[in-house]
């Protein structure tokens, strides 16, 4: 009695309980390639028409990204930026990116001078000697 | 003796299933914020500071674009697909002439990234500068 009991309850047990560790695994591997991946990147939520050119490159990591829209209004972070404000906006969230690549997503129609005002800012604050114009990616 | 065997594995075996609800919740958290932004940028220098002209005149390729987006290559219309060969002509008499890129405030920067591009392939990785003029 005690040995049938014994028995069926190892069986149950068998049938009942799901091996998690294969799934363990894969939930561990998923979960260490999006810490991996993970950029904390604020979108500037605007959709621009990008410049179509030849001489390109992959601009990464990235860490600020600033787009002027076809009316030449300044975007950071979803929000509108006025011009004036374009430097300190960059300062306070290169606080938590001091790192990577500042990228200014400029629509084709925008006005030139705008475009100007904005490379002026970033320079001031990082000194690049070239600036990152978003593209269209091939 | 039945009792000890019976009790060993329990003790053993570590229940996973707290820490499995905390990985889940990390998953599902990197999940949401994951962002797969990718940027192909070109490098467009910014204008040279006011105070910064000490440098003596080098002969320079002169590209205006005003505000209806018309181009000028030295003093000569153009269009945008001409420029690259323009500026290869000005190279060629003056090799070690540098590329200004003057823009209306009112230009499209759409041209005006074009015309960078045009200065790259034409073989100008630096020695170019944009300004822009005219309220």
């Amino acid at each position: 009695m005690a040995r049938r009991k014994r028995g069926q309850h190892a069986n149950s047990n068998g049938d009942d309980d799901v091996n998690l560790t294969p799934m363990l695994d894969v939930v561990f591997i998923l979960l260490i390639f999006f810490i991996v991946t993970a950029q904390f990147i604020k979108e500037p939520g605007v959709d621009i028409v990008r410049p179509e050119v030849d001489n390109k490159e992959q601009a990464k990591p990235l860490a600020i990204l600033i787009a002027i829209d076809e009316n030449s209004e300044v975007w950071i972070a979803k929000k509108q930026v006025p011009l004036t404000e374009v430097g300190f906006t960059i300062k306070e969230l290169r606080r938590d990116n001091p790192k990577g690549e500042i990228v200014v997503q400029t629509d084709v129609d925008s006005e030139a001078g705008v475009l100007v005002d904005v490379m002026e800012s970033i320079n001031n604050i990082d000194g690049a000697t070239a600036i990152n114009i978003s593209t269209k990616i091939d | 003796m039945r009792g000890r065997t019976a009790r060993q594995p329990d003790e053993a075996d570590v229940d996973l299933t707290p820490m499995l609800d905390v990985v889940f919740i990390l998953l599902i958290f990197f999940i949401v914020t994951a962002t797969f932004t990718q940027e192909q940028a070109l490098g467009l220098e910014p204008p040279p500071p006011p105070n910064d002209t000490p440098q003596e005149p080098v002969p320079s390729i002169l590209i205006y674009i005003d505000e209806a987006g018309l181009i000028t290559v030295n003093g000569r219309v153009t269009d945008v697909g001409s420029v690259r060969a323009n500026i290869e002509r000005v190279k060629a008499e003056a090799p070690d002439s540098s590329v200004v890129i003057q823009a209306h405030t009112k230009a499209a920067s759409g041209t005006v990234i074009l015309i960078r591009d045009a200065a790259y392939n034409a073989g100008y990785d630096d020695r170019v500068n944009f300004v822009v003029s005219g309220e």
